[in-house]
């Protein structure tokens, strides 16, 4: 038997931070993970995606850039290339996780786990089964792609993002359920390389929660590019024809059909708690099945502790890091606890979203005396000059004293300049602050200087509204 | 059920758990005494809002909770694991309830004005962050501040115990709760926001004297000790009047004085835990046996710990009296938001001038602290040289007592 001071369950963005932290406090730590090290985000998720829209994105721009000047004949995407090389990124990073657990000496088991007790957990191995005793448990199991009921994956047609982003080509008809972050990923992307989109939300907008005045431009471009968005629509049910789908949709203006050679499914995501035996080692979750703990990452069973996903909404992975640090710092007897102002989000669709903090709409709602400002992208002399005049950034702060309460962004690089402005919440700084910090000319983060000069009063490259 | 600190009354946000009257696994009755808080003003006993079983006790002796705050699980039978077993316990740093992180993302922590550094050296000290004013601009917490607001926490753990070779302790470490720690926070705060000046003055209360022992005969048949406190509560009705920024309190925040028209006069009173103030309401509008007798009531009141919060609520100004002790005077220290306070003596046989004479007479000294922000010295003079006038007069003193 394996014995433990802290056992992790599951190796994702979450789970093996926890386990390098907690091995560097000097914990002995094992690391369970029932697939591979990097979970969802590293395998099938953040990473993979990003390394098709970066194809997508250049396939796009050599078209475009007729107009700059450039001419390229002959431009086509090879997606066994293509396919090859997102696998050595994956691999690469997979392969720095399981270094960086062994270089700290931790643990780490492959298989899956069962909790038998607080204190043991069973895993089946390859080689058979393994037995871990432990002090401490960290529930760091994340959450799975959830389905439609008469949507079911089968992994040909009616597809999940894993499936997603191992196709060999783009689809001609691409239908996609669910307009949030995901599905937009996916629909900027294969609209890119050759896809007809169609995108289908139940909800009154594009990736619900967000500002609307973002997603305007967001989709705006989608359907500039020749997608159809069906919003306050669902699926009534799809037939399969041969390789071909109809899809039945509801829409506010009546039934309509959509054929589809792809259908891809991207309506949300629910915990992942199998085999943990929560109930009966008394752990509560809330009523969507999401683990429950404090800011110390503590669940209500003393011993046992949760990260990421798992613990419900933002599902984020740079959310789940951190949430690693402090429940091995807890575990280790240190004073951590998540106590952060904000967690910044990033949309890589196109043009991309970030944002960090309150909207307007929360800012208002929180009872703050808003003072907003926005600064458009296409008075920016960078964004010109890449070729991506779209989208602006957006600045909530509260008007007594311009403490910074949100930024929005949506635009060029939106992914890239959301740092600055959870750092500038995160300390406190106002929108004089960022006013007066310099930032080098011609660069995209201008804009948040720009927009913020706004809210502080004294606009410079645009009028005094 | 959770049970959460009550609403202890009008501007109390917060009480000191001086001693739990149950504990865990205990059975309770529905309004049976479970705690004893201290708040800033009084103690309060707070009743069992159910019948049950006390499951968990959230919060130690000695600990300071905040009203809402959940201090107390009650097994009520109501079902379902009681929401307070989500309170892990906390090794270092106090611990959220988990269902309320789970719903309120934006914790109160992060919704302080602080870098992450200082937050995290605000845990580190065990400070809790919430708790600490911030010195910076818009009220930003500063790691200067987190450090001064955990001083006096170090310094209760440093405290090395010295002991003699024999094992015998040199010191005695008792530690500041209770009434000793709201005093304690009350006179620093006092001194600290407020600019205190003392002026002394010296009255001939001969024919007070007099005139007590005159009534103390019909004070008697009413069942009331008349002491000479009723007499200068009496006196100090006019003299307030006459110069009504003595009975007034600032308010910093708005920019104003507050002149109040109502005369409640709040007496400092020993006890066995410490200095309590009961408050005399309404004093102008009632005679001095009414006012001595339920100055006797108080003061019984205050001996026995049994004081309400309206007992201790309201005072526009505050008397002093430790002239049965002795000293010739003192400099007694505004009773906050009250901007001035009397301080009275020892009644004594003094030598003095009297009608060009030297004569054995009975004098007293008074000190008045005054907040110089609300008033200057000349206008405190002149309002103690006015409730002199009141008190050496006993003509015009009768015309007020009764």
């Amino acid at each position: 038997m394996l014995e433990a001071d802290v056992a992790i369950i599951g190796g994702g963005p979450g789970g093996y931070v926890c386990g390098i932290r907690s091995a560097q406090l000097g914990l002995r730590t094992v690391v369970i993970e029932a697939d591979k090290l990097g979970g969802e985000c590293l395998n099938y998720g953040c990473i993979p995606s990003k390394s098709l829209i970066t194809v997508s994105k250049l396939v796009d721009k050599v078209k475009e850039a007729e107009s700059f000047g450039l001419k390229a004949t002959g431009v086509s995407v090879d997606f066994v290339q293509l396919q090859k090389w997102k696998s050595e990124i994956v691999s690469k990073l997979v392969g720095g996780v399981e270094g960086l657990l062994r270089g700290y000496h931790a643990t780490v088991v492959f298989g899956m786990a069962t909790v038998v007790s607080k204190d043991r957990l069973e895993v089946a191995t390859s080689q058979g089964k393994e037995e871990i005793s432990f002090k401490k448990l960290v529930i760091a199991t994340g959450t799975r792609t959830s389905a439609l009921p008469g949507l079911e994956f089968d992994g040909d047609l009616v597809i999940s993002s894993k499936e997603g982003l191992e196709l060999m080509g783009a689809p001609n008809q691409l239908v996609i359920v669910g307009g949030g972050a995901i599905g937009l990923e996916f629909a900027s992307m294969f609209q890119k390389l050759g896809s007809r989109v169609s995108i289908i939300e139940i909800m009154d907008q594009l990736l619900p929660g967000t500002d609307p005045e973002i997603v305007r431009v967001v989709q705006r471009k989608l359907e500039a590019r020749g997608a159809k968005v069906h919003l306050k629509s669902k699926v009534i049910h799809i037939v399969k024809k041969g390789s071909e789908a109809e899809v039945e949709v509801e829409t506010p203006g009546g039934r309509a059909t959509i054929t589809a050679d792809k259908v891809l499914v991207s309506v949300g995501r629910k915990p992942r708690t199998e085999n943990l035996n929560l109930a009966a080692l008394g752990v509560r979750t809330d009523p969507r099945g999401y683990v429950i703990t404090n800011e110390r990452m503590e669940t209500n069973v003393p011993g046992i502790f949760a990260i990421g996903d798992v613990r419900g909404p933002p599902l984020l992975a740079h959310k789940a890091s951190k949430e690693g640090i402090v429940a091995a710092e807890c575990i280790a007897g240190l004073p951590s606890a998540a106590d952060w102002k904000v967690v910044p989000d990033a949309v890589f669709c196109d043009p991309e979203v970030a944002s960090a903090g309150l909207s307007e709409a929360k800012a208002i709602e929180g009872g703050y005396k808003v003072k907003r400002s926005r600064f458009q992208f296409a008075a920016l002399g960078r964004a010109l000059s890449a070729g991506e005049p779209e989208g602006f950034v957006k600045v909530v702060a509260n008007e007594d004293g311009g403490l910074v309460l949100g930024v929005q962004i949506v635009g060029p690089e939106a992914s890239n300049l959301i740092s600055e402005v959870a750092l500038a919440i995160e300390m406190g700084a106002t929108v004089e602050d960022i006013a007066m910090t310099i930032h080098p000319h011609p660069t995209l983060p201008e804009a948040i200087m720009e927009a913020s000069e706004s809210a502080a009063g004294h606009p410079v490259h645009q009028l005094r509204t | 059920m959770d049970f959460k600190l009550p609403d202890l009354g009008e501007g109390i946000t917060e009480g000191e758990v001086l001693k739990w009257l149950v504990k865990e696994g205990d059975q309770i009755k529905e309004d049976q005494p479970i705690v004893e808080v201290m708040t800033d003003k009084v103690n309060v006993q707070v009743p069992s809002p159910r019948s049950g079983k006390v499951s968990r006790i959230l919060v130690k002796e000695g600990d300071v909770a905040k009203v809402g705050q959940t201090i107390l699980v009650i097994d009520d039978g109501s079902g379902g694991a009681p929401l307070a077993t989500l309170v892990a316990p906390p090794e270092k740093a106090p611990a959220k309830g988990a269902a309320e992180v789970q719903q309120a993302p934006q914790s109160s922590v992060s919704s302080v004005l602080a870098t992450p550094a200082t937050r995290k050296l605000a845990r580190e000290l065990g400070v809790d962050i919430t708790k600490v004013h911030g010195s910076g601009p818009q009220g930003r917490v500063t790691d200067d501040d987190i450090k001064s607001a955990s001083r006096p926490a170090l310094k209760a753990v440093a405290i090395q115990e010295p002991r003699l070779a024999g094992g015998v302790q040199k010191e005695e470490v008792v530690p500041l709760r209770g009434l000793r720690r709201t005093i304690s926070d009350r006179m620093v705060k006092s001194l600290r926001t407020t600019a205190q000046v003392t002026h002394v003055d010296e009255a001939d209360v001969t024919e007070l004297v007099l005139l007590r022992e005159a009534l103390k005969g019909s004070a008697e048949k009413r069942g009331v000790r008349l002491t000479y406190l009723p007499f200068i509560i009496k006196a100090l009705v006019p003299a307030l009047k006459e110069f009504p920024y003595v009975n007034s309190s600032l308010d910093e925040q708005a920019g104003n004085i507050v002149l109040k028209k109502y005369y409640n006069i709040g007496v400092a009173t020993d006890t066995e835990q410490g200095l309590v103030v009961p408050v005399v309401k309404d004093v102008d509008r009632k005679d001095i046996f009414e006012l001595a007798g339920e100055i006797t009531k108080l003061s019984e009141k205050a001996r026995t710990g049994q004081l309400s919060l309206d007992d201790v609520r309201g005072a526009t100004f505050t008397i002093t009296n430790v002239g049965a002790i002795g000293g010739l005077f003192a400099t007694p220290i505004i009773n906050l938001p009250e901007v001035a306070i009397l301080g009275l003596h020892k009644i004594a046989k003094r030598p003095v001038i009297h009608d060009g004479k030297i004569e054995v007479r009975d004098t007293t000294f008074l000190s008045l602290s005054f907040d110089h922000r609300v008033m200057d010295g000349a206008y405190a003079a002149r309002f103690t040289s006015r409730l002199i006038e009141t008190i050496q007069d006993t003509k015009k003193l009768l015309a007020e007592v009764l």
